[in-house]
């Protein structure tokens, strides 16, 4: 019996410790091309400095507008009934499985619109803007913002509401108080990987905002570009940050996960 | 105080009412029910919860239909306490009348009242509720529910997880709470004996509808249709037929065996009546004693078949000779220890008339008509 338990738990570990070596050759293999002296000499330049600062402040726009936009629109889908329900939340999955081009050139198109083309005029335009690379990673993660929040809504006892409702809350008094707050880390963990998604997004933001550099060019689409001119130093640099940055984001989301209610 | 008038509700294939009840203020009523009868769909429709299909919920002579919860001055405490987790026990107590707006003196002395009836001074200043006993949590949440000062508390088995020595202090604080504050209590649940022992009056619900409403006594001894009948765990419901009507007054039904029952208004012979009697009320007759005349009619003579132990209480299942009718005797240990029976003995047993209800059954459905 003890046996048969060491080769199920070996069939089980075995792809487990193959995953974990093929991932620690994907990121050792920057070492080889890594050097101090060169990742200091590369922060120090203007465009890595202007596409870590458009990164930054671009995906912390996108996950603001989504996570505002998804908290009330994730809490209808969660605790609101009304017809075509399941039909709208399936159709607001559509950017999660849609690929990230298709998003884009969507995005693209729907400025010849009249809604687009009242847009521009009133002067938000999309190509090599800041609003371009918003616009894009909003689209890209507005949908994981949703179902991400969803879940959280769902996992607050909808009794916990009711008491509260009946203790003198209004809808709006026992959403603030007692929903949101019992719901707060899943919230967290939700802006958390919206914004880890924003910021590596490439494929929507080269479609609709391009790849000028100190203007949409992002840390993803500054990869890109480095190692479309074989410029490795330039390509391993941002490659790092990216990781120390994915890295920081998965033991942040790992402590909020962990911490005791 | 609440009045409910032709009340519908539904959620998905379940169809609650059509519901009329009325509550004194001050008053304590029991409904009661099996597993999915529909209480707290009925609870929620009540409190707002639930939009109802039709009908009309007036409290203190107002209509309240269209009113959203927070505004019917309800106090709630559901099965689950549904208590906050993200704060500590007095504000957890309080957070109603910071919600209601209360004075802060008030909300303190309210407070502190509470904290005295319900016992809570060893766990006022605890931090967090989930590290408090199940008994802890329903003091908690009972507080919570009467510190804003309801007229009205829905109680939807609030002791159903509780163990039975907790279950009962609780009982009596419920008690008390209706007597000394006043409030008046609407409490569903499944568990008979809480039922009987809190309640003024009792409602029985079965499948979304009020099946009977009346006071405890006349709940258990007279239960008006066979459903009610057989929820409360009535043992012996014999359907018989109604061959006489005495000029004294009485019905002489027949089965297998012959009864003499009291009569009731609007039977005719030939009608199919089921006869009831609770297992407690079968006089067994003791050997070389004088029978009294109460007991002269509906006199059998039986053989033992079964004995059932139930803590303080047996189950004698005895068979009627020369008949295939079984009954049930329900007795004290002591009376048990007295008696001395085994299966196989033989006894005589009397069926008293006073004893015995009988409900008129509708040939025509399952269910029964009411019989009074």
């Amino acid at each position: 019996m003890l046996r048969r338990d060491s080769v199920f738990k070996l069939t089980m570990l075995l792809p487990l410790a193959l995953l974990a070596g093929y991932f620690l050759i994907l990121v050792s293999s920057q070492t080889a091309f890594f050097s101090l002296d060169d990742f200091i000499t590369q922060l120090g330049q203007q465009d890595i400095r202007s596409a870590i600062f458009l990164s930054l402040i671009a995906a912390t726009a996108s996950t603001t507008i989504a996570v505002i936009l998804a908290i009330p629109a994730a809490y209808a889908l969660a605790r609101i009934n009304f017809p075509g329900k399941r039909l709208l939340d399936t159709f607001i999955d559509l950017p999660m499985v849609l690929t990230p081009i298709a998003l884009g050139t969507l995005i693209l198109m729907s400025w010849n619109t009249a809604i687009g083309r009242l847009l521009s005029d009133l002067g938000l335009t999309l190509p090599f803007t800041l609003a371009g690379v918003i616009l894009a990673q909003f689209t890209v993660i507005v949908a994981i913002s949703v179902r991400m929040l969803k879940a959280s809504f769902e996992q607050v006892d909808l009794r916990q509401e009711q008491v509260a409702r009946l203790l003198g809350c209004s809808a709006f008094g026992s959403f603030l108080q007692i929903t949101l707050p019992l719901a707060r880390r899943g919230i967290l963990a939700a802006i958390i990987l919206t914004w880890a998604r924003a910021i590596g997004e490439f494929g929507a933001t080269v479609m609709v905002a391009g790849t000028a550099r100190g203007q949409t060019a992002t840390l993803p689409s500054s990869i890109y570009l480095a190692m479309s001119m074989a410029d490795l130093p330039k390509a391993v640099t941002l490659v790092v940050i990216l990781i120390v940055i994915s890295l920081l984001v998965l033991f942040g989301l790992r402590m909020i996960t962990e911490t005791k209610a | 105080m609440i009045k409910l008038k032709h009340l519908t509700a539904k959620r998905g294939d379940f169809s609650l009412g059509p519901i009329d009840l009325e509550l004194e203020e001050g008053s304590y009523l029991s409904i009661l029910g099996p597993s999915g009868s529909g209480k707290t769909l009925f609870l929620e429709t009540c409190m707002g919860l639930l939009e109802p299909r039709s009908g009309s919920i007036f409290l203190n002579d107002k209509d309240v239909t269209e009113f959203t919860p927070e505004k019917r001055q309800i106090s709630y405490l559901p099965q689950d306490l549904a208590l906050f987790p993200h704060l500590d026990v007095r504000a957890n107590i309080l957070f109603g009348g910071k919600q209601r707006k209360l004075d802060d003196k008030l909300s303190q002395t309210r407070l502190s009242d509470l904290i005295d009836l319900l016992d809570l001074h060893s766990i006022i200043d605890r931090h967090d509720v989930n590290t408090l006993s199940g008994g802890e949590k329903q003091r908690v949440a009972l507080a919570r529910a009467l510190l804003p000062g309801p007229s009205l508390l829905f109680l939807d088995e609030p002791f159903s997880a509780l163990d039975a020595n907790i279950k009962r202090q609780l009982q009596v604080k419920l008690r008390e709470i209706n007597q000394q504050l006043g409030v008046t209590i609407l409490h569903v649940t499944h568990d008979q004996e809480e039922a009987f022992m809190l309640g003024e009056r009792i409602a029985v619900m079965i499948d979304g509808c009020l099946r009977q409403i009346g006071s405890p006594d006349e709940i258990y001894y007279r239960p008006e249709s066979l459903e009610v009948a057989r929820f409360l765990r009535n043992q012996n419901i014999y359907e018989m037929t109604l061959t006489k009507i005495d000029h004294d007054g009485f019905l002489h039904l027949e089965n297998d065996i012959k009864l003499k029952a009291p009569a009731f208004q609007g039977v005719q012979v030939g009608d199919q009546i089921a006869a009831v009697i609770r297992a407690e009320e079968v006089v067994i007759i003791r050997p070389n004693k004088p029978i009294g005349p109460e007991l002269q009619d509906n006199l059998f003579h039986c053989v033992l078949e079964d004995i059932l132990a139930f803590g303080g209480t047996h189950t004698l299942t005895v068979c009627i000779a020369n008949s295939s009718v079984t009954i049930n005797i329900e007795l004290p240990n002591c009376a048990m220890r007295d008696f001395g029976f085994k299966i196989g003995d033989e006894l005589q047993i009397s069926l008293r008339q006073r004893s015995l209800w009988s409900i008129k059954m509708d040939t025509n459905k399952e269910s029964t008509d009411v019989a009074v």
